[in-house]
């Protein structure tokens, strides 16, 4: 029974990661199969427009004559893009707040606890459309990073990394408490070790799963939330393409031409599910007592 | 164990088994589907299209445009005019010209508590919209309008100390029921806060057209009845129910579904969306396209340097392919604009220059100008031709055509990034404050309305003038101040004209913006109903809501 | 327990302060204002008009001065006036509450029914059958966009089959129970879709960990019935960290549900919030924030005495 288990929860580990790889492999290599099928995903074709599935666009054309697969593909990377670097941001962000909190404790502990309460308590979705609606200027950032057509990216993955950093700060910060207390961790603080030094090499390695299953999760979670802030308006802007805008801007002829909406809203379904289930396993196979089972 | 999963099961399909059939609404009543929910009832306060097509239903204007954009009576008896000797001009004490000009009110027009309109409403509208504190729109208006003179309770005479060609228009004068409001208005300043359109808004007293406001829940729907006080023809439905449905793919499910009956041309369904329903709901629904005076337009910032060079500009223009883009989007709906006057308006000319598609010329134009290279061109001290495009996020058809525009100017060797930015941010901050350099959105007005604040030199925005103004190209040109002054006080229509098309002439060439479309909106209707005429402006088709009849050979909905 | 309610209430009113603050600046860093917003409708409007006007809504103050200003009237209850809906933020927002407590109530409520078994039961035998398909459930439910579940279920149920409104909150002049009933179906379906997986997996993992425990196996040994030891044991305990967290969420369910809201025309809180975060009406996207993240704090407060009410292990002094 363990066996199985185990071996269950291994081959989710391996089919969920294997689709993610395929998924990222196939973004990465837009530009590729550009070159191969002789397409360009940005330019306009008006005569060409919903044409049907052809040998030159092998998925047909979108609702302005663009190649279809390109689109998707490119909308994969900026989709991606968004969810693994806003969660790596948010992993980062949170690993710090929580090590500082847990190991350091008292006062800094206090106040970053209750700071990271606060952002939890804020209405999340509410905040996102506030702050994606901030004038960037009036907080005087340069010219290029608001004016640039790729501000949107940026902007999309500052916000979710500034908000959602509170999970792992809670969990980092558990973990960090109960392993100060460990007699290995105590060693190394006799033997005049600096307390930088202990948090990174005594300390952080020991984290690594609890961060890795949450940053694994919250990439699903993230990917999620481009398609519902792109639903209103506030997400990734045309012509960057990202599953969730293409999803969006396919609703209102989804009459006519369904499979702008079927394609990228499968493909949000099926990265989110393997992200999902990848945390999942990694969870099960990477905590040690359910190895003890 | 069995046993709990098995009532818990039972439990599940008890609550799934609520959904039974469809209740059927009754027959006379019309389910419409907008987009949008007005923030007041108040007819003055805040223009917006949502409270127009609403309140249409329940008052009328003194004056308005009909379906063929002709001035015409709605509350008054007979349009006034110099000729029929209603309307006499008269010299001013400061030397300039006005005029003096004498409505009638129906004589049957009563307020839905049956006390009749009056002179005296006539005159309290004109206190309150004179009040600087009470925030009504149409300052302009107000100000015109220097006198009111009674002469019975339903015969009263304004005293316009301007006369201009449309002195007969006061489409904007919305009659208040001074014996409900005047408490409301005892403080000026709190007038907006104690408005009874707000605070008591089914007040049958308020309102005094074919129907009457009986039910209004915010965000979700207003219920309009019958109005017995109704002087007119009498209207079809017992009862219209205004639906907002924001979403426009939920709206077109509501549709669908049944729960709407139709969706307002007005405030509904973007173009493509009405073009694709049209195909695949064709037998069920009739869909009428209208084109309206919605000039979509790219306003061009010319205080930038590179957009200040007229080549440059007439370059733009010729790189893209609008008759592809209104055939192939739009199938046709979309009439494309040379100048700012629509097709429909009666002073409209064709002998404009225009610049159609022609990717060489413009490619020559560039050269000309100093723009070099293969790729993106460079100018000879090095820089990029890189503009950037606004428009308004989440509008549909906007952001498809900016991507066309986008793609198009790059054949020719123009870089151009789009940045979409919300409406309010839009209008409310890059326009009014000039921050934009090239930005996509429509002006939206009545037929032969003259373009003053757009054009004329004197209404640029500058933090000077507290940013009022709507010239937001920053064109300055003498020719074209003095036509719009000179339009504005031609009363002789031959001499008007021709001034009109110079001005229509000498904006296709100034070019201080890319003329586009003219928009067209999609009203989609049930194929029983009947009389429901689009007018393609500012003023909806709820305005003739008593002609809208139900087919007697489609007597089964 | 009493000093660490009060105290525990201190700091919630104390971030709630300097929340208050932040989403204040926040809102003043949105570009535009009301009032540039008016002039672009009015292109008559003059100089003075704007100083006049801008002076009436206060908006010629330094931020901090304007802050504090409305820290007090708000304290007094007086949380200003709605500029969108042209009546108190307060009449704003009680009816939209209204709607909301019903929506996410019974979306909330089917959750709980719905998933608290499910995951006890798939507790039982983990990779079992049930467990299997209560996974792919619960996963399935927090993968799919909200949006497109919702067209999809409208077009379904609305469209296709026509059993179901697309969208509202009660046909007019009808608004009995039934009526009502059939309006939420499609939304709480949505709802409860999404946030199933969650306490799903949670109950799930919890009555494993409780399955696991001694007093479970002397229960066995002792002969008692399998049902008996499942829910008479084994469940009182895994309900214990579960109730924590669907207090946490509790608070959350008050900002309504955007995406939700939007799609069926239901005029609750998340849909009030966005328009007035989107309309510039500062005073009712203050007064709508403040008290979603109020509602938050208090139900974080409720959790952590329930925790310690709960569990005689954790002590407070």
């Amino acid at each position: 029974m363990r066996l199985i288990l185990r071996a269950l929860g291994h081959a989710r580990i391996a089919w969920s990661g294997a689709v993610l790889l395929l998924l990222a492999l196939a973004a990465a290599a837009a530009p590729g199969v550009a070159a191969l099928i002789g397409a360009d995903g940005d330019r306009v074709d008006l005569y060409q427009r919903l044409a049907p599935p052809s040998l030159a666009h092998p998925l047909g054309t979108d609702e302005l004559g663009r190649d279809l697969l390109l689109r998707l593909l490119d909308g994969g990377r900026v989709s991606l893009l968004v969810g693994i670097a806003a969660a790596l941001a948010a992993a980062g962000i949170g690993t710090m707040v929580g090590l500082g909190a847990g190991y350091r404790g008292g006062r800094l502990d206090a106040a970053l606890m209750r700071l990271t309460d606060g952002i939890i308590a804020l209405p999340l979705l509410p905040l996102l459309v506030v702050l994606a609606a901030i004038d960037l200027k009036k907080l005087g950032l340069p010219g290029w990073a608001v004016q640039s057509e790729a501000a949107s990216l940026y902007r999309i993955i500052a916000l979710v990394a500034l908000v959602g950093w509170t999970t792992v700060a809670r969990l980092v910060r558990g973990a960090t408490l109960s392993l100060r207390a460990q007699d290995f961790v105590r060693a190394a603080v006799a033997l005049g070790a600096s307390p930088l030094r202990v948090m990174l090499v005594h300390i952080l390695p020991n984290l690594a799963s609890p961060v890795i299953v949450a940053t694994t999760l919250s990439v699903g979670h993230i990917i999620l939330l481009e398609s519902v802030l792109s639903y209103l308006g506030l997400g990734i802007e045309p012509p960057l393409p990202s599953w969730g805008n293409m999803l969006t801007g396919a609703q209102e002829t989804i009459g006519l031409a369904p499979q702008l909406a079927l394609y990228p809203g499968l493909l949000i379904f099926l990265t989110v599910i393997a992200c999902n289930f990848l945390g999942d396993g990694l969870q099960d196979a990477l905590d040690p007592r359910a190895r003890r089972r | 164990m069995g046993r709990i999963l098995r009532a818990w099961l039972a439990g599940l399909a008890a609550l799934a088994a609520l959904g039974a059939a469809a209740a059927a609404r009754p027959d006379d009543e019309l389910a419409i589907g907008i987009t949008q929910f007005p923030s007041t009832l108040h007819p003055s306060i805040d223009v917006m299209a949502a409270k127009s097509y609403i309140l249409a239903m329940a008052r009328r204007p003194i004056t308005t445009f009909d379906a063929e954009w002709r001035l015409v009576c709605m509350l008054c008896t007979q349009l006034p005019t110099i000729e029929n000797g209603l309307a006499v001009p008269i010299a001013l004490p400061d030397g300039g010209q006005g005029i003096r000009v004498t409505y009638t009110l129906q004589p049957r027009a009563r307020w839905g508590d049956g006390v009749p309109v009056s002179t005296e409403d006539v005159r309290f509208t004109w206190e309150v919209g004179r009040q600087p504190q009470s925030g009504l729109a149409n300052a302009e208006l107000y100000r015109r309008i220097a006198d009111v003179e009674v002469k019975d309770d339903k015969t009263f005479t304004f005293v316009m100390n301007k006369l201009d060609f449309d002195y007969a228009a006061v489409n904007d004068f919305e009659l208040l029921p001074a014996h409900l409001e005047r408490a409301a208005f005892a403080d000026p300043a709190h007038y907006r806060l104690h408005t009874l359109y707000d605070t008591d808004p089914t007040n049958p007293g308020l309102y005094f057209g074919p129907y009457r406001i009986t039910e209004v829940a915010p965000g979700s729907h207003v219920v309009l009845d019958r109005n017995p006080t109704w002087w007119g023809k009498p209207p079809e439905f017992r009862r219209i129910v205004v639906w907002t449905v924001e979403n426009t793919t939920a709206l077109e499910a509501n549709l669908l579904a049944g729960g709407l009956d139709m969706v307002a041309g007005e405030l509904g369904f973007s173009l493509d969306q009405g073009l694709a329903f049209a195909k695949r709901h064709g037998d069920r629904f009739n869909v009428l396209f209208k084109p309206s005076l919605g000039y979509e337009h790219v306003d061009l910032n010319l205080d930038n340097p590179i957009l200040a060079d007229r080549r440059v500009r007439r370059a733009l223009l010729y790189g893209i392919d609008r008759e592809a883009i209104s055939r192939q989007l739009f199938a046709g709906r979309q009439p494309v604009a040379d100048s700012f006057v629509s097709p429909l308006d009666w002073v409209f000319t064709d002998a404009v220059p225009n610049c159609p598609y022609d990717p060489a010329r413009a490619r020559a134009l560039l050269e000309e100008a100093g723009w070099q290279g293969e790729g993106i061109r460079r100018n000879a001290a090095g820089e990029t031709l890189a503009l950037e495009l606004a428009t308004t996020a989440g509008n549909r058809i906007r952001e498809l055509v900016e991507q066309v525009l986008q793609s198009q100017w790059r054949e020719i060797g123009i870089e151009v990034h789009l940045k979409n930015l919300p409406p309010r941010v839009l209008f409310g901050d890059s326009l009014v404050k000039r921050k934009f350099t090239m930005a996509m959105f429509a002006w939206i007005s009545a037929p032969e309305n003259v373009p003053r604040a757009m054009l004329r030199s004197d209404e640029i925005p500058t933090p000077g003038n507290g940013l009022a103004g709507e010239n937001f190209t920053g064109f300055r040109n003498e020719e074209a101040d003095r036509l719009i002054d000179a339009i504005e006080v031609a009363l002789d229509r031959d001499r008007r004209a021709g001034l009109w098309h110079s001005l229509e002439a000498l904006y296709a060439e100034a070019l201080p913006a890319l003329p586009l479309f003219f928009r067209a909106d999609a009203y989609v209707l049930p194929r029983w109903l009947k009389g429901v005429v689009p007018t393609g402006h500012q003023y909806p088709t709820t305005l003739w809501i008593e002609d809208w009849r139900v087919a007697k050979d489609m007597a089964t909905r | 327990m009493t000093r660490f309610i009060l105290l525990r209430l201190l700091q919630v009113l104390a971030v709630l302060a300097v929340m208050s603050f932040i989403i204040y600046a926040l809102i003043g860093l949105m570009p535009g204002d009301p009032i540039n917003l008016m002039l672009a409708s009015d292109p008559h409007l003059t100089a003075a008009d704007v100083a006049r006007l801008k002076a009436l809504q206060g908006l010629d103050q330094p931020l901090l001065k304007r802050y504090l200003a409305w820290a007090q009237a708000a304290l007094a209850g007086n949380f200003g006036y709605s500029r969108l809906y042209a009546t108190t933020a307060i009449a704003a927002l009680a009816p939209r509450l209204a709607n909301t407590a019903l929506l996410m109530g019974v979306s909330f409520a089917l959750s709980l029914v719905i998933a608290l078994p499910l995951g006890a039961m798939a507790a039982r035998r983990p990779a079992g059958a049930l467990d299997t398909a209560a996974n792919l459930l619960s996963f399935a439910g927090i993968s799919v966009p909200p949006f497109w579940l919702a067209l999809v279920l409208i077009l379904v149920f609305a469209v296709a089959l026509g059993w179901l409104p697309a969208g509202g909150i009660a046909t007019i002049g009808d608004g009995g129970f039934l009526d009502r009933a059939r309006h939420l179906a499609l939304p709480v379906t949505v709802l409860t879709l999404a946030s199933i997986g969650g306490y799903l997996r949670y109950m799930r993992a919890s009555m494993i960990e409780a399955l696991r425990q001694d007093y479970i196996r002397t229960a066995r040994a002792k002969g008692a019935g399998e049902a008996r030891v499942l829910w008479g044991h084994a469940l009182r305990n895994a309900l214990v960290p579960v109730i924590t967290v669907v207090a946490l969420s509790f608070g959350s369910l008050f900002s309504g549900a955007l995406i939700t809201e939007t799609m069926f025309a239901y005029p609750g809180m998340g849909k009030l919030i966005y328009d007035a975060i989107l309309g510039n009406d500062f005073n009712l996207a203050l007064a709508g924030l403040l008290f979603a993240t109020l509602l938050v704090l208090l139900s974080n407060l409720a959790a952590d005495i329930a925790y310690a009410a709960a569990d005689p292990r954790i002590t407070y002094r």
